[in-house]
């Protein structure tokens, strides 16, 4: 640990301010709560939400894994696991059971998390609003009025356009039946892992200086309407050509050289577990 | 020359984290009980585990209300150099004496639709031991299930659910007891009909 920084390298003061920001957060689901963001030793748009409440969380005993896409070896994952190590000596792993803090971008981890641990979620737009509404006025409004028809409408014109909704990823939900939410740019297919999970979600977006919460068994649920249920990605017929593994999220990759495209898991910590790797 | 001596034990660094994540976990599971008197023995005065939290959760940002206990008022605003309020503007009230509970509820700022963030947590000290059973349903517990709390925590949401808070304002509960025992009851913990 280099002790020319403060432990967690955020002054005391910082922390405290994120930690009152995350308990309202936590008391108020799915509603975001401004916060002080920080200037951090990275530039904002690269995970400084995630890092603050990281940061303000984390202490001696804690285990920190952090992915990036899934991935445990992603520039982004190591050099933010690299930078947390070396303000606070903790332990750090790629195994989800063994974590007690996991910083994500992009992914929920593909094993089911327990109760006790702390998902740190990344978000570079917390704001479900913005795509139907640029002013921050009208969408804090919104919210206090629960009007969220705009969204609703977004969601019925791709499906008049389209045939089907084409929201890919940050697909918004609903929690506890009164803010709508944007989960963070995870895939559709981790939407329903939020429903009334064991373990606690922090969203911290740095740039935008919102943090918000998801506490553990909390109705989280994807928009739909009653007769176009949500659906979430599938993959019939394909497998991870690491591990063989069938119901994960598939990365599609392509060789230039052959043309062929293959399937492996995004998930890579929980691929090499299944091959027995770690 | 004389040494100048700490008044207290309680690290600002590593045991306010310890204390926040034991309340974190107490607010993310409101079924919970957490305990902080590990830190609150390294305070002093008539109420440690109230001045735990304080130590933890208070600075200069944010105001707070001590209901007629100057002396831990003062203890507060030594430690944290946080601003004494108005109950009305106090974004944390400490209530050490039930009788005064209805009133702290009563006047505590419960946020807006727009700003529910800026509302009151309140902090309260009970006494006695938990032996009355409630239901309680919301975010955090999920199905509804039974607890067994104590008649101040009963009085206390008895209190708050006079208010009639538009949902999501509202205020938010943390309850210490003599021991350090820690529960949290935010504002969307309802009681159900058991």
């Amino acid at each position: 640990m280099d002790n020319n920084y403060n432990y967690a390298f955020l002054d005391e003061g910082s922390k405290r301010e994120i930690r009152r920001a995350s308990l309202k957060a936590v008391a108020i689901p799915g509603y975001q709560v401004p916060f002080g963001s920080r200037e951090l030793p990275i530039g904002r748009g690269w995970g400084t939400g995630g890092i603050q409440l990281t940061l303000s969380l984390i202490g001696p005993g804690d285990v920190l894994k952090v992915i990036d896409q899934g991935s445990d070896e992603s520039v982004n994952a190591v050099n933010i696991k690299k930078f947390v190590g070396l303000t606070t000596d903790v332990k750090t792993t790629v195994k989800t059971e063994e974590a007690t803090i996991i910083q994500t971008r992009h992914r929920i981890p593909e094993t089911p998390m327990k109760e006790g641990q702390i998902l740190v979620l990344q978000v570079p737009m917390p704001e479900p609003l913005r795509i139907v509404e640029p002013r921050e006025e009208i969408t804090k409004k919104m919210h206090a009025e629960g009007d969220y028809s705009p969204m609703w409408l977004l969601l019925y014109e791709s499906l008049i356009r389209y045939g089907r909704i084409t929201v890919a990823s940050e697909y918004p939900c609903l929690v506890e039946g009164r803010y709508i939410m944007n989960p963070s740019p995870i895939p559709k297919f981790d939407n329903p892992k939020l429903d009334g999970a064991d373990c606690l979600f922090l969203f911290g977006a740095g740039r935008e200086k919102k943090i918000y919460a998801i506490p553990p068994h909390t109705r989280v649920i994807p928009l739909a309407f009653d007769d176009v249920p949500f659906e979430k990605e599938s993959f019939p017929g394909r497998r991870c050509r690491l591990c063989g593994s069938g119901g994960t999220y598939l990365d599609e990759l392509f060789d230039s050289a052959t043309g062929e495209k293959y399937y492996q898991c995004s998930d890579t910590s929980h691929c090499q577990e299944v091959r027995g790797c770690i | 020359m004389t040494a100048l001596t700490k008044k207290h034990r309680f690290d600002e660094v590593y045991d306010a984290q310890k204390v926040y994540r034991l309340l974190l976990t107490a607010v993310s599971n409101p079924a919970k009980s957490v305990n902080i008197r590990e830190y609150a023995e390294k305070l002093y005065g008539a109420h440690p585990a109230m001045l735990t939290l304080a130590f933890t959760l208070l600075d200069n940002e944010v105001g707070f209300s001590v209901l007629e206990d100057e002396a831990l008022a003062g203890d507060i605003a030594c430690l944290t150099l946080s601003r004494e309020a108005e109950p009305e503007e106090a974004d944390y009230l400490f209530v050490t004496d039930p009788s005064l509970l209805e009133d702290a509820v009563r006047r505590a700022k419960c946020g807006t639709l727009r700003d529910p963030h800026r509302s009151a947590t309140l902090i309260v000290e009970c006494a006695g031991r938990a032996g009355l059973f409630l239901r309680l349903a919301g975010p955090g517990i999920g199905e509804a299930s039974e607890f067994s709390v104590t008649e101040t925590v009963k009085t206390a949401l008895e209190f708050r659910d006079k208010q009639c808070y538009e949902a999501p304002c509202g205020i938010d509960f943390v309850f210490v007891s003599e021991d350090g025992g820690l529960l949290a009851l935010p504002r969307l913990v309802r009681r159900e009909a058991r």
